[in-house]
């Protein structure tokens, strides 16, 4: 990762200034501390250890008191070290030894009788060079019509032009320590499908992205003491009071923390100023452990009873860190949440040193019918270039506006923010790239499938309620949120990405109910909650071979339960989480029992087991045709015009890689079932 | 219903009525001092006697059941003090001068009316009048239980096994009360925020164990009693507020032997509950000098040297303090909510300060399920900072569960201390700030 933070320095420093020689506190007060030391393990059907974590967490409070013109001032912060030694015990899948040879299908080579899956990255054949492989030689990609197409005689062009950017092998890209792109998933059949390295990127530096994925061995297995953002000071935060006038007060809260809004869980809708590592064990992990600290400064201003208000604060959140996207997991480790880190990491390696693409280009141009052949695709064609990560500076700050109160028996908030997304953008368009077929300068195309990454500006307005409704004895939360700047993948534009508003919404209820024949004293707490999302201004379209545009839903919605039950004086505590996200079908059963075994010993067991919507597809832009009117076929499209030079994809479908946007979170992670086990030491 | 029934009862719901004379300014006397002409005595009781397994047969009477029950089969013993006055502040006593003949229930249970501050109904109870359990409830409800304000700081609760006597659990808190209504003594009075719906705020922060470290409650009670509390829970590892469901105030809190109904005795609204008086007796309670009974150094020590009660007798289970001979209000109170837990409290509700140091709760299918002891020390004898609070100060609990053979022991610092007690503590705000 990037060099250390220059404003882990300066933020350190603001807090530290807080307790300069010039400003001794005036009262001594004690200082607070707990912890836990724990050991995590989890296990995978059919993978084995995912995660075999040694942990330790000290949270500390330091009361101070008053210093000059502030109140209650004290110092708190949480440090956590961790060592995963799955890295070690499983390294054969996610550590220095892990992949193998990766395996594309080329299924066009069914017509010569020859076998349908080859070895990616293996050496083009063919007597002109390399444009397919396999055991046989193309004569060009579009028959006799290049040589119409260059203006020269039939007959006078055999194989490929002779500036064309195909390879025949790919020396700096062996196929060893790597995986097929999904196969975890599914055989990626007629679709396309690409070779990924997964070593860590000490062991295997290829698709690593700067600043982004380029986590090394020891960055994997101790993420805390190896961050370059010294993420083992998990926060470190001041607190200060000033006393206004009346009753009013402000208070302050400076350093690395976490500000959290809005009133749902499991998923986020207003909880959206820290980002999260979802490497740490995909969305099921409480957020409290996954949100990444950034260094911020928090101001409350406190009215309380307020005009018709019984309570009335305000709160401005300042997010001076430097930018910090949501850890997605880098491939080769154990949770890739919607398997993005290795579409990126394989698209990245595509980039910079080429690859074999399954099913990409036709076995014959003239009959679509006889399916197609992986391809051997040069350097710096297509993949991702390089990432625009967000350099420190004033406009890349973020900042947060919440009002918030009670009205009666009403809680709410409005809330406002202007932040970065911490999910990556896609931005097709702008990467000047040599036509692989003719050679020659480098230049822009639409529909191609080279990319930079981005993480746009949003601004997102919001607001939540609670209510305790008497007559149903149900707590009924509401928290929704409307986003400008968001970017979405979609095959219609020539950028292959759009910008697109976003309504989200979360519906919760809250009840206590008491299930007496199970447990004659303590309730169970029942929650559902019910998720919507709602993409404004969504397009497909219907194209000659199948819908094109965004692969994402138009409108979807999750919906999760829990049932959570206490005996033995709450020490004992089984829950069971569920969700299903009803557009791609896909189901998570999560139960899971808590045992405080004394005030210090607790242990954790637990399950996930996940089911469906893992098989969605969608127009993969292999016929986008980005160098009409190579990249065509004959007959030719409508959608690329009767000379086959307009670009736009004519919809050919397959799993990767955007059918992941339409799994979710919780359909990618279908293949993921899990058994977990924690035992944690208190203190 | 016959119209001559229907006549017959309004008849005599008017003479009884009418038989309920007026309460003067010699009931609010004999209602705050009720030891002034003399204590309650029984025959072979005495101060600095134990009673115990061996002599508890001659002292049915003067126990409540329980007591009585766990005594007799040796579970615990009970050292006798001599019967001393608990004094009230006098700015409560005198509101409550000041709203003689002032207050009235409503037409349902649930309504008052014209209660400003002070105990709303000083005359004697009487089973003749059908509503005088209510009435002793809402001298209970508008009590001075913890005065204006309070704050036991800290708040140690174990959760213990009876038979083994093995502590399962530590939790260690800080419990805040704050009067909006009905003040006597800070300013500003009577009322904190003249025109607001809140009567009482209870906030609890609890500081151990690392599992529900930074768990905060808030309830916020209103003036109308009618009105479900408005309860909001922050749980430390989620770090934000959630509101509370009503059911679950009638569940165990944090997996100790209490419901947040329990708390102080009964912690719930008035109206929650069906009330019938039961009866006026003279009874052994907890109340008890804090310098003159057992304390627990290793529990908690700090720099005012303040020690907490200790706790003993079977499974650690009983508060090591003094009981008095006083007079008490025997209050039965009942469910109105169907699918509540229990399906009886009966409460005896010490006459002078209308605290609740005994209570014995029976589950839904009326069998004896849990006891609640509140010992109250007094203030004079207390921390400096309640001297002259006159608050009766709760100082060591234990709710035993009879069924489970499980109990749950807290022992105090309480300290009536507007300092400690702003009102800025007890909104939702607050929980947001002081969470992590």
């Amino acid at each position: 990762m990037r060099s250390k933070s220059k404003f882990l320095a300066l933020a350190a420093t603001v807090v530290a200034t807080s307790f300069g020689a010039n400003s001794l506190p005036t009262i001594a007060d004690d200082t607070e501390w707990a912890g836990f030391v724990e050991q995590v393990t989890h296990t995978r059907k059919e993978i084995g250890l995912t995660k075999f974590r040694t942990g330790a967490q000290l949270e500390g409070l330091k009361f101070v008191g008053d210093v000059g013109p502030f109140s209650n001032v004290s110092v708190g912060g949480t440090v956590r070290v961790t060592y995963d030694g799955v890295y070690k015990l499983n390294e054969d899948t996610y550590g220095d030894k892990a992949g193998g040879k990766a395996f594309v299908n080329s299924l066009g080579l069914a017509n010569l009788g020859a076998p349908t899956t080859i070895e990616a990255n293996s050496p083009g054949i063919g007597p002109a060079g390399g444009l397919a492989v396999g055991n046989f030689a193309v004569i060009n990609i579009l028959g006799p019509r290049v040589e119409e197409i260059v203006g020269a005689p039939a007959g006078a062009v055999s194989g490929l032009l002779l500036n064309n950017t195909f390879v025949d092998s790919y020396p700096n890209n062996p196929n060893e320590g790597m995986i097929t792109l999904g196969e975890h998933l599914h055989p990626h059949g007629a679709g396309v499908a690409f070779g990924v390295p997964v070593r860590p990127c000490d062991t295997d530096s290829r698709g690593c992205l700067n600043d982004y994925f380029d986590f090394d061995g020891n960055e994997l297995a101790m993420p805390e003491l190896y961050s370059d953002r010294a993420d083992w000071l998990r926060e470190l935060y001041v607190d200060a009071t000033l006393l206004l006038e009346g009753d009013d007060e402000i208070n302050f809260r400076l350093g690395r923390q976490q500000v959290i809004w809005g009133r749902t869980d499991l998923f986020r809708v207003l909880d959206i100023i820290n980002p999260v590592d979802f490497s740490r064990h995909n969305i099921y992990d409480e957020l409290e452990d996954i949100r990444i600290p950034m260094w911020m400064l928090k101001t409350d201003f406190r009215f309380g009873p307020t005009g018709a208000f019984d309570d009335l604060n305000a709160q401005i959140v300042w997010n001076f860190d430097e930018f910090r996207p949501n850890n997605l997991g880098q491939c080769g480790s154990p949770y890739v949440i919607l398997d993005a880190g290795c579409f990126l990491r394989g698209m990245k390696n595509l980039w910079d040193n080429g690859g074999t693409v399954a099913n990409f280009a036709p076995f014959d141009p003239a009959d679509p019918s006889k399916g197609l052949l992986a391809t051997n695709f040069g350097p710096e064609t297509i993949g991702i270039r390089k990432i625009h990560m967000p350099e420190w500076s004033l406009d890349n700050t973020q900042l947060g506006l919440k009002v918030e109160g009670v009205y009666g028996d009403l809680g709410w908030s409005v809330n406002a923010m202007t932040y970065r997304s911490q999910l990556p953008s896609l931005r097709a368009g702008g990467v000047p790239v040599v036509n692989p077929f003719t050679g020659g300068e480098a230049q822009t195309w639409d529909h191609l499938i080279a990319f930079d990454v981005y993480f746009p500006r949003v601004n997102m307005v919001g607001g939540s309620l609670d209510y305790y409704s008497q007559e149903l004895d149900t707590v009924i939360r509401v928290e929704a949120a409307y986003s400008q700047g968001e970017e979405f993948a979609n095959t219609l534009e020539p950028e292959l990405y759009s910008e697109n508003d976003v309504f989200r919404f979360v519906i919760g209820l809250d009840k206590n109910v008491f299930i007496r024949s199970i447990n004659p004293t303590r309730a169970f707490l029942l929650s559902g909650q019910l998720f919507g999302q709602q993409i404004q201004d969504h397009v497909t379209q219907k194209a000659t071979l199948g819908t094109v545009g965004m692969p994402d839903w138009e409108q979807n919605f999750i919906a999760t339960f829990l049932i959570k039950g206490w005996w033995l004086s709450d020490r004992l505590s089984p829950e069971l989480i569920m969700a299903h996200d009803f557009k791609a079908g896909a189901t998570v059963i999560a139960p899971k029992i808590d045992w405080l075994i004394n005030d210090n010993w607790q242990l954790i067991f637990g399950a996930n087991i996940k089911t469906g919507g893992g098989d969605e597809k969608f127009d993969d832009c292999r016929l986008c045709n980005p160098f009409g009117p190579f990249t065509t076929s004959i007959p030719g499209l409508p959608e690329h015009g009767a000379a086959g030079l307009i670009s736009g994809s004519a919809g050919l479908t397959g799993f990767e890689p955007l059918g992941r946007f339409r799994s979710g979170p919780l359909g990618m992670a279908e293949k993921e079932d899990e058994v977990q086990l924690t035992i944690r030491y208190r203190f | 219903m016959k119209l001559t029934t229907i006549l017959s009862s309004a008849v005599a719901a008017l003479v009884a009525g009418s038989a309920l004379a007026a309460p003067t300014q010699e009931d609010v006397q004999r209602s705050f001092y009720p030891y002034k002409n003399g204590v309650p005595s029984f025959n072979g009781l005495s101060e600095g006697m134990v009673i115990n397994q061996g002599n508890v047969a001659q002292f049915e009477s003067i126990l409540d059941p329980v007591m009585f029950d766990h005594i007799s089969k040796g579970w615990t013993q009970m050292p006798v003090t001599a019967t001393t006055s608990f004094d009230l502040h006098p700015n409560y006593v005198k509101a409550t001068a000041d709203g003689l003949g002032k207050v009235s229930l409503g037409d349902e249970v649930g309504q008052i009316n014209g209660w400003v501050a002070g105990r709303p109904f000083v005359e004697e109870p009487s089973k003749d009048d059908p509503r005088a359990g209510e009435k002793l409830a809402w001298n209970y409800k508008y009590g001075y239980n913890w005065g204006d304000n309070a704050a036991i700081y800290p708040f140690y609760w174990k959760y213990r096994d009876m038979d083994s006597g093995n502590i399962e659990r530590t939790l260690k808190f800080n419990f805040h009360f704050l009067n909006f209504k009905g003040r006597v003594n800070q300013d500003p009075k009577p009322e904190l925020i003249p025109g607001d719906d809140k009567y009482r705020a209870i906030y609890v922060q609890v500081l151990e164990p690392f599992d529900v470290k930074n768990t905060q409650l808030l309830i916020q009670r209103s003036i109308d009693d009618r009105k479900a509390d408005n309860s909001y829970l922050y749980l430390g590892f989620q770090r934000r507020v959630r509101r509370l469901a009503t059911e679950q105030v009638t569940d165990a809190f944090l997996g100790s032997q209490l419901m947040i109904e329990d708390f102080e005795g009964y912690n719930g609204r008035v109206s929650d509950m069906n009330w019938t008086y039961l009866g006026t007796q003279d009874v052994m309670l907890p109340f008890f000098n804090h310098d003159e009974v057992q304390l627990d150094p290793e529990t908690h020590q700090d720099d005012d040297g303040y020690q907490v009660v200790a706790m003993g007798d079977k499974g650690g289970c009983y508060p090591q303090v003094n009981w008095q001979l006083r007079k008490a209000y025997v209050l039965e109170s009942s469910p109105i909510m169907e699918g509540h837990p229990i399906s009886k409290r009966v409460h005896y509700i010490d006459a002078q300060t209308f605290t609740i140091p005994r209570t014995n709760i029976y589950d839904a299918a009326g069998k004896l399920w849990k006891t609640f002891i509140i010992g109250q020390a007094n203030p004079e004898r207390h921390l400096p900072v309640n001297k002259g609070s006159g608050v009766s100060i709760d100082d060591a609990v234990s709710m035993i569960n009879v069924q489970q053979m499980k109990c749950t022991t807290a022992q105090f610092k309480g300290q009536v201390d507007k300092e400690l007690n702003p009102e800025s503590l007890f909104t939702v705000q607050n929980m947001r700030v002081k969470g992590r």
